[in-house]
């Protein structure tokens, strides 16, 4: 049988993997927050990142990678994805329209592929870019 | 032109984790994914004080607790898996737009757990999220 050229990439089964993760983490979400507020839920899901991050060094161990540019973008990651978590309960705190602000914000990704392009110099086919279009109309109605 | 607080806190989310989507391949650049997965707990861990709920925070039930430290793990399984896509070759243009799509297995299982029925237009959405994910895969390995 022969397997089509995409499904031997790794970085589209690490993808796949990480789409069911995500998924599994909005319906746990959504049965612990029946009791507990967004930013509570926040300030706990960084310690469901300890056992994980020793896991995977446990599983893979190697040698201590020290790369300030590394280290320095990995802990930028972490930053920001907590204060855009945090401007997202202050939107909805200050009186805006839930679906719009849930379907506004859930437009992330567009900035991503401009940034990509532009500091990147990624390049997408057209065939991606009517991808990325689908997926902006599946995201702006998961997110209503 | 005057605009109301929810637009600015909003646009602050949307750049930020547009920002995040980058860095996540930058550092996979330089790091592999398991330790970039350490550094950003880490990034985690310092906005812990502005985030910790107070007293509060001890009068959950243990089963709620459970479900959001369990919503943690997963959460950071996914990101773990993001870096490593980004870091064996994944773009940053295709990989972030690909894994925002994880509301597609939860409205396949939402009725199934939660008990929620699935609309007509999450239907729609449904299709157009699969009709991404392979258009979006449309890429050489090598890529």
């Amino acid at each position: 049988m022969v397997i089509p050229v995409e499904l031997k990439a790794k970085w589209l089964w690490y993808s796949i993997l990480c789409v069911l993760c995500w998924g599994a983490w909005v319906l746990f979400s959504k049965l612990g927050s029946n009791e507990i507020s967004a930013s509570a839920m926040q300030f706990l899901f960084a310690f469901g990142f300890v056992p994980v991050a020793v896991l995977v060094l446990i599983l893979k161990p190697g040698k201590f990678e020290k790369s300030l540019k590394g280290i320095g973008y990995s802990l930028g990651n972490g930053v920001l994805a907590g204060i855009g978590g945090l401007a997202l309960f202050a939107a909805y705190r200050s009186g805006g329209s839930t679906p719009v602000i849930t379907a506004a914000t859930a437009l992330y990704p567009l900035i991503t592929v401009v940034l990509a392009i532009l500091i990147l110099r990624e390049r997408l086919t057209w065939l991606q870019v009517v991808g990325l279009g689908f997926a902006v109309v599946a995201i702006v109605i998961f997110s209503l | 032109m005057h605009l109301p607080p929810w637009f600015w806190f909003g646009l602050i989310t949307l750049l930020s984790w547009g920002i995040v989507g980058l860095l996540q391949k930058l550092s996979t650049n330089y790091l592999s994914a398991e330790w970039a997965l350490v550094w950003v707990s880490v990034g985690f861990f310092i906005l812990e004080p502005w985030l910790y709920p107070g007293k509060v925070l001890f009068t959950y039930s243990g089963r709620a607790l459970g479900w959001a430290l369990l919503a943690g793990v997963f959460n950071a399984l996914g990101a773990w898996a993001l870096l490593a896509a980004m870091k064996t070759g994944g773009k940053a243009s295709i990989v972030a737009p690909f894994t925002a799509l994880y509301p597609l297995p939860v409205v396949f299982f939402a009725p199934l757990i939660l008990h929620e029925s699935i609309t007509a237009l999450q239907g729609v959405g449904i299709v157009c999220a699969l009709v991404a994910v392979v258009l979006l895969s449309t890429e050489s390995p090598t890529a």
